[in-house]
């Protein structure tokens, strides 16, 4: 059989498991949300034999989620801003300067991901405690997801300073340009799309954390996350936790089509528009 | 480097490496302080083993510990199991290469708690499974599948999960091995199996530990898709800190927080160290 063949043969029986994989359940999700409570969906029946946006307006009305989603979208664009603040630093000194123990500081910063999440939330919460700090739970989590995310925007920033071509900062220099010029036409250029792709990737790894804002802000801190794991716990209501999943991934998925594009522009001398 | 060169180093890196050298290490400090018996937040504060000592006389511990590291190494050995030959045929760009490659990366962009719902809603006692598999003839009834006592639902949600990231990793790596050297493989008369065995594994090592590594340990201390589609009479090791922590014994949970994080550092190790192991006798010399 030609490789063509088994290609074809191979793309369609993955395209159909995949589908399975992934058509099946967010279908399941889509319909469930729309299950009017006139009538249940019972097992004997393909569809929902009722279906409106009674959940949807019902979940808005008298759950917690519209504290959820303000909280969720105000902590998550925080923790974004923070974070590259904090990272750029770092990324410029691992990526544009030459100095000993660079790669010892590059192990250290991925101490975040090495440490399970849910140790970091527990004694970060004790830490906390100790410190008396544990009314204030919007600034601790903002402070502990600016921390914990912050590998992702130091990698990523690093690269984009790494891919500064000293050629155009040499350049911007002799032409008479000042340091904030020479940052605003060398350096920007080069470093847009990744603070653009920094401050997605938090934005979306803070809006989906789950074990510091369950662990910090219980009981009076929801997000999202929270909420959906309550409503997934003892008074599980199939249709409610639809609708809470499907809030919870959309912006997901378009920001991550957003992050995709971003990426693939990351490309200095494209963004600088020199080759 | 001059003191003024390394003051700046030292100062640009203060905020990034030195906070998180700061919070992470004082969360070390306090985990394993608290294990032993400082820094109690009820009572007194004073150095002892007696947290330690009857941690280790319960049989609960065992269980979770062995549960956890049961989690963990499969979730890693099938995510990268499955990734391997996909990676493999996703290689060379081909009509369809791109659709199939998003697809198959699309659970990347699904949270935990929502691939967790999405599953138990598939597999629930009058889920579409059961329907389906009712409707074939294979099963007389509905199945119980939920919460299922050897927690293979978990690991079917950590592969989902988690295969994706296995992918990109070692995409990248297979797509940076040269055509030459595997079609020398191939005229030497290498077939698939001596291919991957002597040249693609060897030369993915780095990517197929950091992806076992990585999967491990978030797999090893998972706690909501313990606590959601995991079984009811086993505790993950997360779950069981939890549990210390909610009931105020936080000396208790900071024991499970080391073990936890011993777990996971000498697992990683091993692990890193048998794929090397293993592949050792795979290579060219």
């Amino acid at each position: 059989m030609k490789q063509a063949t088994i290609n074809k043969i191979l793309m369609y029986s993955l395209i159909t498991v995949c589908a399975v994989w992934l058509i099946i359940p967010f279908t399941m999700a889509v319909l469930w949300s729309l299950v009017d409570p006139v009538e249940p969906w019972t097992a004997d029946k393909l569809l929902p034999p009722v279906m409106s946006t009674y959940r949807w307006a019902y979940m808005w009305e008298n759950s917690s989620l519209r504290p959820a989603l303000f909280n969720s979208y105000v902590l998550a664009p925080s923790a974004a801003i923070v974070t590259l603040l904090l990272a750029s630093p770092t990324a410029y000194a691992l990526g544009r300067i030459q100095f000993p123990g660079r790669e010892v500081a590059k192990l250290i910063t991925l101490l975040p991901l090495v440490v399970p999440g849910f140790v970091t939330a527990i004694f970060f919460s004790s830490i906390i405690f100790q410190l008396g700090l544990h009314a204030w739970r919007f600034g601790a989590i903002l402070f502990a997801h600016s921390v914990i995310l912050m590998p992702y925007a130091i990698r990523i920033m690093t690269v984009s300073f790494e891919q500064v071509r000293q050629d155009h900062i040499d350049a911007a220099r002799d032409l008479g340009a000042t340091t904030i010029e020479r940052w605003k036409v060398a350096y920007m250029p080069a470093l847009k799309p990744g603070i653009m792709a920094a401050l997605l990737i938090v934005f979306i790894q803070s809006i989906e954390e789950f074990a510091i804002a369950f662990i910090v802000g219980s009981p009076s801190f929801v997000t999202v996350p929270t909420l959906l794991f309550s409503t997934l716990g003892q008074d599980f209501v199939r249709p409610n936790a639809a609708v809470l999943a499907l809030i919870l991934i959309v912006p997901n998925v378009i920001m991550m089509l957003i992050l995709e594009r971003l990426l693939k522009s990351a490309n200095p001398s494209l963004s600088s528009g020199k080759g | 480097m001059t003191a003024k060169k390394w003051i700046t180093v030292l100062a640009l890196l203060a905020p990034g490496v030195g906070l998180i050298a700061v919070m992470i290490g004082t969360v070390i400090y306090m985990a394993v302080a608290q294990s032993l018996g400082y820094y109690s937040l009820m009572g007194e504060s004073e150095f002892s083993f007696e947290f330690w000592d009857k941690m280790l006389g319960r049989k609960a511990y065992y269980k979770s510990v062995r549960f956890s590291i049961y989690i963990g190494f499969f979730s890693a050995l099938f995510s990268v199991a499955l990734a391997y030959p996909l990676a493999i045929w996703l290689r060379k760009p081909f009509n369809g290469s791109l659709l199939i490659g998003a697809v198959l990366k699309a659970p990347l962009l699904v949270p935990g708690l929502v691939a967790a719902f999405l599953f138990i809603n598939v597999i629930s006692y009058n889920g579409i499974l059961n329907q389906f598999m009712q409707w074939i003839g294979f099963w007389d009834a509905p199945h119980r599948l939920q919460n299922d006592r050897n927690g293979y639902g978990i690991l079917v949600l950590q592969t989902w999960k988690n295969m994706p990231f296995a992918l990109l990793l070692l995409t990248g790596a297979v797509q940076s091995i040269s055509d030459d050297v595997l079609d020398a493989a191939r005229d030497l008369g290498a077939g698939t199996m001596a291919r991957f065995r002597k040249i693609i594994a060897p030369l993915t090592i780095s990517s197929m530990q950091a992806a076992l590594v990585i999967i491990f340990i978030g797999a090893v201390a998972d706690f909501s898709f313990q606590v959601i589609a995991g079984p009811t009479n086993r505790q993950s090791l997360a779950q069981f800190m939890v549990f210390f922590k909610d009931s105020g014994r936080w000396h208790d949970a900071a024991v499970v927080g080391v073990t936890l994080m011993a777990v996971a550092l000498i697992g990683s190790a091993l692990l890193a160290f048998a794929t090397r192991i293993i592949l050792k006798g795979g290579r060219i010399k």
